[in-house]
Order: structure tokens, then C-alpha cells, then sequence
């Protein structure tokens, strides 16, 4: 339908400059100046926050702007850096027996080979299995296995004091432990075929775990009753961040020690073992809180 | 919103009444011995609904019986279906009601419409021209049918301002001016040319009463 009007008003329209002129200006509230610094470094964030006195976790770190603050990020870094250093590292050769333990070797040949081939971590090496055969001692009722496991620098460091605690207080319940044995290259699971070969009723293996940011010396210990090969995760108890600001080895070894025990008495480990009668020496009181340790200096003005 | 932008009628309601009482055709204008159907529409623009009730009787066999602006416009309607007028067309057989309606529809969508006078809607103005009467608006405005008509309508000064400019601008006669207030508030005017027909003479009236609308409503106070 044609329109005479919309016709001649569109002529007007068009007659007065535009055909669509621009809408009247929109009355904008004044800009205010932008800050001589957008992003003002503000302090009291970077101050930990409630949460941050009681863990390690990166909790109450602030920001700046939209950013971390230089200094959490120099410290995450740091702290990054010594977890790859810790799952770099490799037992040195010589240091198990320097320290007293039987070497012994995984089917592994190298550390990469380590990382990329757990099964082969599993299994011992054939002359290592014949070591074992030879020297170590038989149908003990614990074996305990110091390892490697993913951070060399944590067995080395804090791995004989903890292996001797916990020797000292499975010897104090009356238990008979198996021969000191070091071996490299090792997975969890290795525990099995060691503690097989020997008889052991349980076995123990304490070994450097995963690390995490800043923990790089953090050492597990897995537990597992009447060992053999094809036992499952299921089949084991454990207990991890076995270090100075977790559990340190003096609280461990008890509990270690009593877990072991428990198992031996039950016949059973992993789910089926009943642990609310594990006789008590997990004492559940007053934790003081973690302490972030400082990598880095904070600089600048506080 | 932008300066001349149509304002688009809407049709509020629209029913029909096929065979109507005689007594309620009467009383609405209607002739019981030719009228039986009734169309019944409420519009918010009051005079794009006269012009295109006007348009209806140009395509189908109706008369306009009853169109009646409401007091103080849309803004202020009595409910919500309402607007600011009644328009009622008539027909001997309820198919020209349709057809009717179907005219009227049509010429609101596309034709008839206030335009927006000063970009936000504060001022409107109605500049319509018609090329040729239907005999609604002939009957109303005394002119023959197939004449046409400037149909101008603005806000009080506004409109005043526009007709004269509107007068002048062309050569055009008054057919009727209704000074202010209308029922809705606005003023009109109905020109038409001096000679028979001119067409031309009462598009360059319109044109001449829009620009002097707008004028008005930018500049209210211009000496």
C-alpha cells in the first residue's frame, strides 16, 4: 500500500538534512579522573588473611589489580621449581649402602624410563631378586622398605630417620622386622614382590611421594598385610606428608608401628581392616599451624 | 526515537456484531431498513482511525455510522482497550464488515499514522493528505467524493502556527479549522485546493504545517 504521507514526510525529513538524524544527546553523569596508579598495590590483602594461619594452602594471597602480587607469584615459582627438582633427583649410587640398607633395583634403567613405565617400578630387577634371596632375612613378621618413589631428595634426607623410628617402634611391640632394604627406581607396589619373596606378614614400604608445591621432602608410608603380588590399593593402608611441617617421624613411627600390628592381628589390611581397633596412639589434640616456609624475600616498601 | 519517525497506530479492539438489534443500530446512527452487521474498533490515534474508517468505505459497502473521539486521548482512556476513540461501520451483510475492516486495518498499518514532531515524542503532529475522499469523510467535510483533502492535526500552538503557515505555503482553502481543544486536546484543519482536485497544492500544505510543527517544538520560544 502506498502512503501519500510517509511519501511527503519522508521528503521533509530528507528536505531538513537527514533522513535519520541522530537521537538527542543522552546527559552523561561527569568521568571521573582516572587514579595517577589504575591498579594501586593495596596492602592489607597481601597480608594473610584468617585462613592463611592455619595452612600452607595459597589462601589470603591478595591481589593487585587483577593480578597476584609479584611477590606470591616469585614464591609460587620457587616453590614449583623445588617440586621438579625433588621428582628430578635420583638416589645416588652408593648411598644405600653407605647407609646401611641392601640395594636393590627395579626392572627400570633410567629415570625416564622411571616416569613413564610404573609397571616396571613394580617389579624387582633379576640380580637385585636374587640379592634379596641371599642376605635378607625370612618369615618376619615386618618388612620395611625404604625407596626413592617420586622424590629422591625426601628419602635421602628424612628417609633413615623415619625407617629407624619406625624399626625402633615395631622391635618395641615385639614384632621381628625384616633386614634393612633400599630400593630405586620404586613404585608402591613393589612392596609386594619384596615382601613375597622374604615372607613377611606385612609389609611397609616408606618412600618420597609426590611432591607438592614447596614439599618436595615429603615422604608416604603404604602398608600391606600377607604381601604378594596382585594385592590392589584396596588391599593397603597408608599415610602420607610424613615431614616436618605434617607429620613428623616421631608421631609416624608410632602409628606405623600400630597399624602393623593391627593388621597382623585382624589378618587383613586396606578396607576390611578395622581400624577403631588400632590401639591408640593417633592422638587427635591441638595441631599448631602450618608455617608457609618463604622461598623468597618480599621486597619493596611494606 | 528520531525526529518524523511514525508512530504507528494500534487497534486496541476489533469485534463484530453480525446481525445487530435494531434498537442498538439505531441508536449508534445506523439505518435498520439497510444496515444488519456492526464492526466495532478502538484505536490510540484518533484521527488516523477517521481517516482510515474513511478508507474503509472506499473498498467495501459500509458506512461509517458512528466516530467518536474520546475526552483527553489515550493517555487518559477509560481502560486499557479504550484509546481515544469509537469507530463503528455498518454494512447490509456481515463480508463487507470484513472487507471493511480489512481497509481500515491496512491503512492504519501503512498510511495513517501521528509522527513523532521533535525526536522524543513530547510533541506529535498529523500531517495527512488524502488523494481522494471515501463518502465519510466527504459527508463530514462537505466535499465532493474523489477530492482531496490535507488532514492536519497538531497540539494547540503548534497547530495554530502550522495552519497559517500551512495557508500561506499553498493555494489552498480552509474546509473547516476546529480551534483548540479538540476532545483529545489537539487542533485541526481540513484544507483542500483552491482548484478542484489539487493535489499538489495540498501535499505543499502539509509539508509547510510539518516544518512549522517542528519549528515549534525545538524551538518553543524562537521570537
Amino acid at each position: 500500500m502506498s502512503s501519500l504521507t510517509r511519501a511527503l514526510v519522508a521528503e521533509v525529513r530528507a528536505r531538513r538534512g537527514a533522513a535519520d538524524p541522530m537521537p538527542p544527546r543522552i546527559a552523561l553523569p561527569p568521568v571521573v579522573a582516572p587514579p595517577a596508579r589504575v591498579y594501586v598495590a593495596r596492602r592489607p590483602p597481601l597480608t594473610p588473611g584468617a585462613a592463611s594461619e592455619h595452612t600452607t594452602a595459597l589462601l589470603g594471597i591478595g591481589h593487585v589489580g587483577t593480578r597476584y602480587a609479584t611477590d606470591v607469584v616469585l614464591q609460587f615459582q620457587a616453590e614449583l621449581a623445588v617440586a621438579h627438582e625433588a621428582v628430578a633427583a635420583e638416589l645416588t649410587d652408593g648411598w644405600a649402602k653407605d647407609h646401611g640398607f641392601l640395594p636393590l633395583q627395579t626392572r627400570v634403567a633410567d629415570h625416564r624410563e622411571y616416569l613413564l613405565r610404573p609397571d616396571l617400578g613394580r617389579r624387582l630387577a633379576p640380580e637385585s631378586l636374587a640379592r634379596l634371596q641371599a642376605q635378607a632375612a625370612k618369615g618376619v613378621d615386618v618388612q620395611v622398605i625404604l625407596a626413592d618413589g617420586l622424590s629422591a631428595l625426601a628419602c635421602m634426607q628424612a628417609g633413615p630417620a623415619l625407617y629407624e623410628a619406625t624399626v625402633a617402634a615395631l622391635r618395641a611391640r615385639g614384632l621381628t622386622v625384616g633386614a634393612p632394604v633400599c630400593a630405586k627406581f620404586a613404585r608402591v607396589w613393589l612392596e609386594d614382590e619384596i615382601g613375597a619373596e622374604v615372607g613377611a606378614k606385612v609389609a611397609i614400604i616408606l618412600l618420597g611421594e609426590r611432591p607438592g608445591l614447596g614439599t618436595g621432602d615429603g615422604l608416604s608410608a603404604y602398608l600391606v598385610h600377607g604381601p604378594a603380588l596382585g594385592k590392589t590399593d584396596g588391599d593397603r593402608n597408608m599415610m602420607s606428608n610424613l615431614h616436618a611441617r605434617g607429620t613428623p617421624a616421631d608421631e609416624a613411627a608410632p602409628r606405623l608401628a600400630a597399624l602393623a600390628h593391627a593388621m597382623i592381628q585382624q589378618g587383613v589390611s586396606g578396607v576390611g581392616l578395622d581400624l577403631a581397633k588400632v590401639d591408640a596412639v593417633i592422638e587427635r589434640g591441638y595441631r599448631a599451624p602450618q608455617v608457609r616456609q618463604r622461598l623468597v624475600e618480599r621486597g619493596g616498601a611494606r | 526515537m528520531s525526529l518524523l519517525e511514525p508512530i504507528v497506530p494500534t487497534l486496541l479492539s476489533v469485534r463484530r456484531i453480525p446481525n445487530a438489534d435494531p434498537a442498538l443500530l439505531a441508536a449508534y446512527g445506523a439505518d435498520p431498513t439497510r444496515h444488519t452487521s456492526l464492526g466495532l474498533v478502538t484505536c490510540d490515534q484518533d484521527d488516523a482511525l477517521y481517516v482510515a474508517l474513511d478508507e474503509a468505505t472506499k473498498h467495501a459497502a459500509v458506512d461509517v455510522v458512528f466516530a467518536k473521539s474520546f475526552y483527553a486521548g489515550s493517555a487518559h482512556a477509560s481502560g486499557k482497550l479504550s484509546g481515544e476513540i469509537l469507530g463503528v461501520l455498518a454494512a447490509a451483510e456481515p463480508q463487507s464488515i470484513e472487507d471493511g475492516l480489512a481497509a481500515l486495518t491496512a491503512c492504519l498499518a501503512h498510511d495513517a499514522c501521528f509522527y513523532d514532531a521533535d525526536g522524543a515524542r513530547g510533541v506529535t503532529v498529523f500531517p495527512h493528505v488524502i488523494g481522494s475522499l471515501g463518502h465519510y469523510l466527504a459527508k463530514e467535510s462537505g466535499l465532493a467524493v474523489g477530492e482531496c483533502l490535507a488532514y492536519l492535526v497538531a497540539p494547540p500552538l503548534e497547530a495554530t502556527l502550522g495552519f497559517d503557515a500551512a495557508l500561506k505555503a499553498a493555494d489552498v482553502r480552509a474546509v473547516k479549522i476546529v480551534a483548540p481543544p479538540t476532545e483529545t486536546n489537539f487542533a485541526c484543519a481540513w484544507l483542500t485546493g483552491h482548484r478542484r482536485g489539487d493535489l499538489a497544492a495540498c501535499r505543499a500544505a502539509a509539508a509547510a504545517f510539518i516544518d512549522a510543527v517542528v519549528d515549534v517544538a525545538l524551538r518553543p520560544h524562537a521570537r
